[in-house]
């Protein structure tokens, strides 16, 4: 099913939650709403529910307005952050519950059920009540709850958040995998981004109410459409140059970039740089420019990190700019104590403009 | 105001979503609300509002039309202004007394290693079992002219008038402020006592600094609600008070003894005042109680501690004492063939050849257990609409239902007479049956039920509701399945307390009696009155005995159906 959401406005009191939101998502795709909170995306996702009321705009499943539609006639699955399964039922009962609601006969209930156990793995649980469950089990319960009643579209508010790092990373790839299977169109809110470029097809990055940028992990990571963006996926060194000789000035030395083709949006005020594209070149102390971009810098620490060491540099002469972050793998930054002097290369290609003037 | 008492599930992770505003209701939202919103507020207003505008109107009535005469002339008299400020004092001194009590005795039960702590914490709770007067009975007993001690050892002591009313206030209100105290006192973070200590804190600057701060909202709201037990009761100044005359005997005199309604209402009125200011404040204060401890607190652990303990156990042994000889001295007296003349043993005061024989005792468990039931029936629906169904009208509902706490419960009784005993009105139908009774019990104690109720419904997550929203569940099917089964065990909680309450209490339905709709703690006054000592003490002893049994019976059905962690004394 195919999901429209068109001009959506949302406030509380003098706050405006959502503005003017719109989006499109098709057929068994699997969306997150990604953005740090405050930003809107769980009322936008209670919205799609039915469980909080828009103030305009509208939402459509394939083709059909759902605001007059009350949250439990719209069909959907939801699960919740907080499991919220119901602590006087078992865990079949739980599954069951919505099956009892829409008034199934019996025996399809219990077929149903001991289906949706089979396929969370959790069938020896089935007689077990929430509180002798742990937290994965209970969440993988209530998925099952949620997709018993065959929903149209599956909403999923931060699912993984309660849970421990190592329960919340196996059971994101098992409901991936679980959404692929079923074809089942999903909408999944979180905060973490390492959840949302895991897990999900398009990531909806918002922002104060607003969709800041829609794409996949990949478009996302290599074209961040605004400094927020860059800064929010992933990690991003941020460096504010200045107008110079006709160019760009970085700390008193002249900087190029390769402009994007087409992009004649003014000068660029601040630019990008993602710490694995730093080049560091340790031999070549002092001043000497050997070849664009290169600045002199200072090792000020090297944080070992196992597979990867992360390097703080200052640049030598920097009038005020922020230290850069240079990400190294394997035994690259042996020998690169604080202190270290080195020359650091941004590499032209790499450089992207976050904000133009 | 549970012993156990339990946080509310505040300070979530996620914040909780915005209530949705009055009047942005869904199109097929609005018929349930409305109706849900009627069923509650109707018995409200008419239970409540409607007797209270009687009662009210009543007090300005004179024969010229309406007016302030009644106050005015009530106001101009000496009498008057004498029984005002007896009230006061005598209030000031009992609640005073009763809390710094309370507090050291819940102080020795929660936070020291005194042994014994789980039979002094029942010993405390024993008067609520009694008729509310039994305080009163017992020291007459114990100290009155015919009492044990002037006769036994000759001495002279007069108990009767002020002193014997501080006295059995004490005694009457001490579980009351007990209950509270203890709660405040249960819930500590041991962090700050740590810190404390590391600090180079003693004992008493510990207490000063620490305990006393952490404790002070309970501590204010224990003085509130012994205010309002005290200035409103008047079993106890009518048995033992003698000339010493209190606004709430005086309601009772003016409307009883001399049929001057006009007179009853307007001290009524004066007496509403003082309780009134008295239950606001109790529950301003009462909504801060549990901010003070995080999730992140760690509980005291409590360290032996031989010369404090031995000095608490002392006091605390002191207190449960005189707690204990008031009910012995009851129970010896309802043994005895005639006090104080033949006292041997003798059953036959609970023949009950008095008139109406044992009849009272029945009425009173006849009203106590439709109280139960329609009290259950009354809060657990004004606290699910209230909580469940937000519209513009929310918070005058939730007004309306802890209402009646700042009411007096005679004032109440006597709003019933004014406007149910008028053959016009449909309630008359009722009226002088046991069902009015049953009914005035209930909207008399409606705020308490009402609050245990609603703090469940409370601790209920608001997602279970959307939960069951999004699977389909309409508010009915998820009523039934998930939120009665959840909050069922506390409902248990306040049928008992509607019981409890409605077998001792004399207050709100000593107007509303008729001779075949008698209580049993009427009897108790009314046989008291008389000089029938040994049958007044017997009635005294059958509620007892009845209050005991139903906890006893309600526990053992907990037990056997194994639920487990429910408060039933409140």
């Amino acid at each position: 099913m195919s999901l429209r959401i068109r001009e959506v406005v949302k406030r509380f009191g003098s706050l405006t939650a959502l503005d003017h939101v719109s989006l499109d998502i098709e057929a068994g795709e699997f969306v997150c709403f990604l953005g740090p909170s405050g930003c809107g995306k769980t009322t936008l996702l209670r919205i799609v529910a039915g469980l909080e009321q828009a103030d305009g705009g509208a939402v459509e499943l394939d083709g059909r307005d759902l605001i007059e539609v009350p949250a439990r006639l719209r069909n959907f699955g939801v699960v919740f952050q907080s499991y919220s399964l119901f602590p006087n039922m078992t865990a079949a009962r739980n599954i069951a519950y919505g099956l009892e609601c829409r008034r199934w006969p019996k025996d399809r209930i219990a077929a149903r059920v001991a289906e949706m156990l089979r396929i969370v793995e959790l069938a020896e649980h089935s007689h077990k009540y929430p509180a002798q469950l742990s937290g994965g089990q209970q969440q993988r319960i209530a998925l099952a709850r949620a997709l018993a009643p065959d929903p149209s579209l599956l909403l999923l508010d931060e699912p993984l958040s309660a849970l421990d790092a190592k329960v919340r990373e196996d059971l994101r790839l098992e409901i991936r995998a679980l959404q692929q299977r079923l074809g089942i169109t999903t909408i999944m809110v979180t905060h973490d981004q390492e959840e949302a470029l895991t897990m999900a097809d398009r990531i909806v990055v918002m922002r104060n109410g607003r969709i800041e940028q829609v794409g996949s992990a990949r478009e996302l990571y290599q074209a961040p459409a605004s400094r927020f963006v860059a800064e929010f996926i992933g990690r991003m060194n941020v460096l504010p140059v200045e107008a110079a000789d006709g160019g760009l000035g970085l700390a008193g030395r002249p900087i190029e970039i390769a402009i994007p083709a087409g992009g004649a949006q003014g000068t660029p005020t601040v630019l990008g740089l993602r710490p694995e594209e730093l080049r560091l070149h340790p031999g070549a102390k002092g001043n000497g420019g050997q070849g664009p971009n290169r600045l002199p810098a200072r090792v000020v620490q090297s944080v070992f990190l196992g597979n990867v060491t992360h390097l703080v540099l200052e640049l030598d002469e920097a009038g005020g700019a922020p230290p850069l972050v240079a990400e190294l793998h394997g035994g690259a930054a042996v020998g690169l104590e604080p202190g270290a002097m080195l020359q650091v290369e941004l590499p032209a290609a790499a450089l992207r403009v976050l904000e133009w003037r | 105001m549970a012993v156990s008492g339990s946080l509310p599930a505040g300070g979530a992770a996620s914040p909780a979503p915005p209530a949705a505003r009055p009047g942005s209701l869904r199109r097929h939202e609005r018929l349930p609300t409305l109706i849900a919103t009627l069923l509650v507020a109707a018995p409200l207003l008419l239970f409540i509002v409607y007797p209270l505008a009687f009662i009210l109107g009543r007090s300005f009535s004179t024969p010229e039309g309406l007016g302030f005469d009644n106050y005015a002339t009530m106001l101009s008299t000496a009498r008057f202004t004498r029984i005002l400020y007896n009230s006061f004092e005598v209030t000031l001194v009992s609640t005073g007394i009763a809390v710094a009590l309370a507090y050291a005795f819940a102080y020795a039960v929660q936070r020291t290693a005194m042994p014994g702590k789980n039979l002094f914490r029942i010993i405390a709770l024993v008067p609520l079992f009694a008729p509310s007067l039994v305080q009163a009975q017992g020291l007459v007993l114990l100290f009155g002219r015919n009492g044990l001690i002037n006769r036994s050892f000759g001495t002279g002591i007069e108990i009767y008038g002020y002193w014997g009313i501080v006295i059995s206030m004490v005694l009457y209100v001490f579980p009351y402020a007990f209950l509270i105290l203890s709660a405040a006192l249960a819930v500590a973070d041991s962090r700050l006592y740590e810190s404390a200590k590391m600090l180079g804190a003693g004992p008493w600057r510990t207490f000063r600094t620490v305990t006393l701060p952490s404790t002070k909202y309970g501590l204010a709201a224990s003085i509130f609600v012994c205010f309002t037990l005290v200035i409103t009761d008047f079993g106890n100044p009518m048995v033992i008070g003698a000339n010493y005359n209190v606004l709430a005997t005086e309601v009772y005199n003016q409307v009883i003894g001399q049929a001057n309604f006009e007179r009853g209402t307007v001290i009524g009125m004066v007496l509403l005042v003082p309780a009134a200011v008295a239950a606001i404040l109790e529950k301003y204060i009462s909504r801060r109680q549990y901010s003070l401890v995080s999730d992140q607190s760690r509980p005291l652990v409590i360290v032996p501690n031989r010369r404090r303990d031995l000095a608490f156990a002392g006091l605390s042994a002191g207190i449960a004492a005189a707690i204990l000889s008031i009910v012995a001295v009851v129970v010896y007296a309802s043994f005895v063939h005639l006090w104080p003349y033949r006292m041997t043993f003798s059953l036959r005061h609970y023949a009950f050849d008095v008139q109406n024989g044992i009849q009272p005792l029945w009425n009173s468990i006849y009203i106590s257990l439709m109280a139960a039931g329609i009290g259950v029936l009354a809060v657990t629906a004004s606290s699910y609409v209230i909580e469940k169904f937000k519209s513009a009208v929310t918070r005058p509902l939730y007004f309306l239902s802890i209402l009646p706490a700042a009411v007096p419960g005679m004032v109440l009784g006597l709003g019933y007479i004014l406007a149910f005993n008028d053959p016009a009105n449909p309630v008359y139908l009722i009226y002088g049956t046991l069902l009015i009774i049953a009914i005035v019990n209930v909207y008399y104690y409606h705020a308490q039920g009402f609050l245990i109720a609603s703090t469940s419904m409370k601790q209920i997550s608001g997602t279970f509701d959307e939960a069951s929203a999004t699977l389909g569940g309409t508010r009915l099917q998820t009523l039934r399945k998930v939120t009665l089964p959840l909050i069922a065990p506390t409902l248990i909680g306040v049928a008992v307390f509607f019981f409890m309450r409605s077998m001792v209490t004399l207050s709100a339905v000593i107007f509303l009696i008729t001779p075949q709709t008698q209580v049993a703690a009427v009897s108790v006054l009314l046989l008291e009155d008389r000089g029938a000592t040994n049958q007044a003490a017997a009635f005294s002893v059958c509620i007892m005995a009845t209050v005991i049994a139903a906890l006893l019976l309600v526990r053992l059905g907990l037990r056997v159906a194994g639920v487990k962690g429910v408060s039933l004394i409140r």
